[in-house]
């Protein structure tokens, strides 16, 4: 089947075209993700929606205390912003490690959230972050926490018609952050396993912690209950060891070609001490 | 390379970038399941589907009587253009659906219904070696797909006889080549004539064997090719050219397949292969007796498998002295990809046995890898195992350069703490094919231009400027005048662009046309000027007689009122008849033996098992070195290209079916793989007139087993199984550990 590729007027008329043919018609931004699924007969869709000219969806604003992504924004885009490099550092750099750079240049954040694709390295920062999703559709706009945006292998909780048009987070000039990925193969693999940490110290004391791990199970992954037994304490090495070891436990890992299940439950301990790591400097 | 700059900007034409007026497009149906016989095959749907032309299926092409013998296959015919009667593998063409445009064949691609009734499957050559197992080819009950023995001395007496023994067995697993451009082919028929435009490295086996499917002459079809965006041995032998030929013949129309990327990865893999090694050692380390075992999976074609273990089987002697050898060398049918060339064909596998496999000898006999080796590298008239007598062999040299470039004796500043550090190595012997053939016909017009045919393909390994280059060597004219010319079967016969010969061969071939150009200007110039041929001097582009005067080449072919001065040259290596009759092979095997080695530096986490190559360096004898840039390009690029194989690159089989026949789960190495410090050497003789060897695959062989070794050295953990996942280096590591 070739597909048409509709450039509707404005969002509305998107929105309403996807709602009309829900199997049919697919949303398209950079392509990156969904014209190889087209090409491996994944998905077959009869409409291509375009919203490559909606200018409005690009770009990242500083708006009080919170950073406004638009959905249009490309990987390099915000892997270069200065806002990023100074606010959200482990945002950028997560961005900055997908695929390749032609990847990069094309391929758009909003994009990358609505393929829920498990092994992919923004959405396991963005949910450390407690990032927002913004989302228009036929009923009018929502926000649904990024968190709750994925449900499992490719799948998300968006409704039929519904565009993500972009993304705000909550800053906080006291927080460091850090993002480690672990590649098995090329280096410009998708992870095998990511981790994102935030932490916040009054001086040497630790008053939040977060950890989130990407690509080991359908979608991101929080351990609240392990990072708080951690508030409290100066995060030492023992404190990282332990949150580590316990989260590495706790995972219910996959399996593909990037490793068994034993092997990322080893990596997860290893990362996740790492990126704890990273924040306590 | 002359293209360079159209390479850059994209303005170079490839087979894949080539149409002709009419043509229309095929789009090929594949089978499912892994071995199924064809129950029916219904056609209704996507023949009424928008623009498509016909539907192709084997039973069409088994009935056509202008395809009088439809299988093929350069070692056996056992190949059908479409499955008849049933499939053998997953990816199995079933069916070539012709249409107007690509998009079109495509979507009615998917509406052939086909009835299959599955069979049992089997994917593991020792399983398909099993009695009772599933046969693939009625013909070969067994599944046997090659066998072939090599024997010298008393293996068995030296065994017992040895101080010492040492036993191992290493796998390596299905991998693809990767050609940038996919295989794609544009057939048209004239009467009885073909001309068939393909991205091949085998053009002269494609018109042969079209020849012999369609019965008619040789002449008759017409081979030509563009340069390939890659071939890495996948385009050659025959791929599509059968099913598009047949197609073109039927419908009476020009056809046109190109391949999508699945397709490519279905078309053609690296032979997996198992091998089984045991070496006596005597008290001062010297190997007395080699026995070897090497089972290869042929997939569900022969392609070129029953030959092709033979020579597995001479190049897993390696470069060192055996007084006492023994070797089983077998090809097996399976329902898996047919197996076909992969850049350093059939000796990557053994390499990776023979390299680990004298590592771990040092490692028990408690000495240096490198010592145990000058101990034992084969020397210049040493005899080889099938008694053919060795020269031109430089092993001794080629692990000095490498190892002094890694400086394999130095010690390095500690690794920081989690990280261990090591340096291993690796040589190898590659065997050339006696009895190739190669021609070139060169032409000099009134104009000084230079054109040269030949059917050497350029596949960005540079044979375009190397043979420019080289005819203008010997020639004596300027680089720029010569113009070398796209493969083109009416024009000249080559045997292949394969197995690192193109260099060797057309340096003879061209040399020869040279002279015999030289020759005709003589006597032209001496006509001309009135002299005798035998007082004229050559000069750069001239001739000069006894008195001071000159003729420019386009001057003495302008006087000769000749159109143009033609030269031929021919190269045919001496032909053997060792390898003519299985399974016992003796006697001469190579015209001359390739030569490489490489050196690594790596450091491996121990907490993730993921290696980083530091450093790495190649060596390969070139003997005497056409252009250093190109030489160099090759032997790092020959790294590069085996980076991939040894740390991460396999096609995964599950089920019967290939997981993952797309570039994002079948990954190569992206430039960040690649060492900062990656460097080469092309050793060359002091002889300026030496044989020139061929560099295009001196250094992928000895690059995983110089890696295994490094993390070997590094780690204590010996790794028997490519790809070194990571994965699999922990598990060594805690493995070690442990014990």
């Amino acid at each position: 089947m070739i597909a048409r590729f509709l450039e509707p007027r404005d969002l509305d008329e998107a929105c309403r075209t996807l709602a009309g043919d829900e199997w049919g018609a697919k949303v398209i931004s950079g392509g990156t993700a969904l014209v190889l699924m087209m090409r491996q007969g994944l998905v077959v869709p009869s409409t291509l929606v375009s919203i490559g000219h909606f200018d409005a969806l690009r770009g990242i604003r500083r708006e009080g205390s919170r950073m406004w992504i638009g959905s249009r924004t490309t990987h390099t885009a915000i892997a270069t912003s200065a806002n990023m490099l100074t606010w959200l550092p482990s945002l950028a750099e997560a961005c900055r490690s997908v695929g390749n750079i032609r990847i990069r240049n094309v391929g758009t954040i909003g994009g990358n959230l609505a393929e829920a694709d498990y092994a992919s390295d923004p959405p396991t920062v963005l949910v450390g972050l407690d990032a927002v999703c913004h989302v228009i559709g036929p009923e009018g706009e929502r926000q649904v926490p990024v968190a709750d945006l994925a449900t499992g292998f490719y799948a998300t909780s968006l409704q039929p018609g519904e565009i993500i048009t972009g993304l705000s987070v909550l800053l906080d000039p006291n927080r460091v952050y850090a993002y480690e990925k672990y590649v098995s193969r090329s280096s410009e693999d998708r992870p095998c396993v990511g981790v994102a940490t935030m932490a916040r110290f009054d001086g040497n004391r630790l008053e939040r912690l977060s950890v989130v791990v990407g690509a080991v199970a359908p979608v991101p992954q929080r351990f609240e209950q392990i990072t708080e037994q951690a508030v409290g304490t100066s995060l030492d090495d023992r404190v990282r060891r332990d949150i580590a070891r316990a989260i590495a436990d706790a995972i219910d890992p996959i399996e593909d070609g990037r490793g068994s299940a034993w092997y990322r439950r080893r990596i997860t301990a290893v990362l996740v001490r790492r990126a704890l790591e990273r924040v306590s400097q | 390379m002359p293209d360079a700059a159209e390479r850059v900007v994209g303005t170079l034409m490839y087979t894949v970038d080539h149409s002709i007026e009419g043509m229309v497009h095929g789009k090929l149906v594949r089978s499912p399941y892994p071995h199924a016989t064809i129950l029916a095959v219904d056609i209704s749907r996507a023949q009424a589907s928008e623009g498509v032309l016909r539907v192709i299926t084997g039973a069409d092409i088994a009935a056509a009587a202008e395809i009088p013998n439809p299988l093929f296959g350069l070692a056996r015919r056992d190949q059908p253009p479409l499955a008849m009667e049933k499939v053998r593998y997953a990816g199995d063409p079933v069916a070539l659906v012709v249409a107007d445009t690509p998009a079109n064949a495509r979507a009615a691609a998917e509406s052939v219904m086909i009835d299959y009734d599955e069979l049992p499957f089997v994917v593991d050559p020792e399983q398909a070696l099993a009695s009772g197992a599933p046969v693939l080819h009625e013909l070969w009950p067994g599944n046997e797909c090659g066998e072939w023995r090599l024997e010298t001395g008393d293996t068995d007496g030296a065994m017992a006889a040895a101080e010492h023994l040492f036993e191992s067995e290493y796998h390596s697993p299905m991998a693809s080549p990767v050609p940038f451009e996919p295989h794609v082919a544009v057939a048209v028929w004239e009467g009885n004539s073909l001309d068939i435009w393909t991205a091949t490295q085998w053009p002269a086996a494609v018109q042969g064997e079209l020849a012999h499917m369609f019965d008619v002459s040789t002449e008759r079809v017409r081979v030509r090719t563009f340069p390939l965006g890659g071939g890495y041995g996948s385009k050659s032998q025959l791929k599509i050219e059968p099913v598009v030929a047949a197609a073109a013949r039927m419908m009476g129309r020009p056809v046109r397949v190109e391949l999508d990327r699945d397709e490519v990865f279905l078309t053609v893999a690296k032979h997996p292969a198992k091998m089984w090694i045991r070496t006596g050692v005597d008290a001062s380390g010297r190997f007395v007796a080699r026995e070897m075992d090497l089972l290869y999976n042929g997939g569900a074609y022969a392609v070129l498998t029953p030959k092709a273990v033979a020579q597995g089987m001479l190049r897993s002697v390696g470069p060192y002295r055996f007084p006492n050898m023994r070797i089983r060398s077998r090809g097996v049918y399976t329902n898996t990809v047919p197996s076909g060339s992969f850049r350093g064909a059939m000796t990557n596998q053994c390499a990776f046995a023979y390299e680990s496999h004298v590592d771990e000898i040092a490692t028990g006999l408690g000495i240096d890898p490198v010592e145990l080796r000058l101990k034992n590298l084969s020397c210049d008239g040493d005899r080889f195992a099938t008694g053919q007598v060795m020269h031109d062999v430089h092993f001794h040299e080629l692990v000095q350069d490498v190892t002094q470039v890694i400086g394999w004796n130095d010690s390095e500043p500690p690794p920081m703490s989690g990280r261990a550090r090591g340096k291993g190595m690796a040589v190898i012997l590659k065997t050339t094919a006696p009895g190739s053939r190669s021609e070139v016909r060169v032409e000099l017009f009134a104009d000084g231009r230079v054109l040269v045919h030949t059917s050497s393909v350029d596949m960005g390994q540079g044979v375009l400027g190397t043979l420019a280059q080289l005819t203008a060597h010997h020639l004596g004219v300027d680089f720029e005048a010569v113009t070398v010319l796209d493969p083109d079967t009416a024009a000249t016969f080559d045997s292949m662009t394969a197995g690192s010969r193109t260099t060797h061969v057309a340096d003879r071939a061209i040399r020869e046309a040279c002279e015999s150009i030289r020759a005709q200007l003589a006597l032209f110039a001496a006509e001309q000027m009135g002299v005798d041929p035998s007082e004229l001097r050559f000069e750069a582009g001239s001739v000069a007689g006894p008195r001071g005067e000159r003729l420019r080449y386009s001057e003495i072919v302008g006087r000769a009122r000749v159109s143009a001065v033609v030269g031929e040259g021919v190269y045919q290596s001496a032909p053997s008849d060792a390898l003519n009759e299985p399974p016992d092979v003796r006697g001469v095997v190579a015209d001359h033996w390739h030569q490489g080695a490489v050196a690594v530096e790596v450091e491996v986490d121990l907490e993730t098992g993921k290696v980083e190559l530091q450093r790495c360096h190649g060596a390969a004898w070139a003997g005497r070195v056409v252009n250093p840039i190109r030489a160099r390009q090759q032997s790092e690029g020959s790294i590069i290209f085996g980076i991939g194989p040894a740390l991460f690159e396999e096609l995964v089989v599950v089920d019967g079916q290939v997981s993952n026949p797309n570039l994002s789960d079948y990954m190569i190495p992206s430039i960040l793989d690649v060492p900062i410090e990656l460097t080469s050497s092309s050793l060359e003789s002091a002889d300026p007139d030496a044989d020139i060897h061929g560099v295009g695959e001196m250094t992928i062989p000895a690059v995983a087993p110089a890696i295994a070794n490094a993390i070997a050295r590094a780690t204590g953990a010996r790794i028997r199984h490519l790809p070194l996942t990571p994965e699999r280096v922990l598990r060594a590591i805690l493995g070690a550990e442990q014990v």
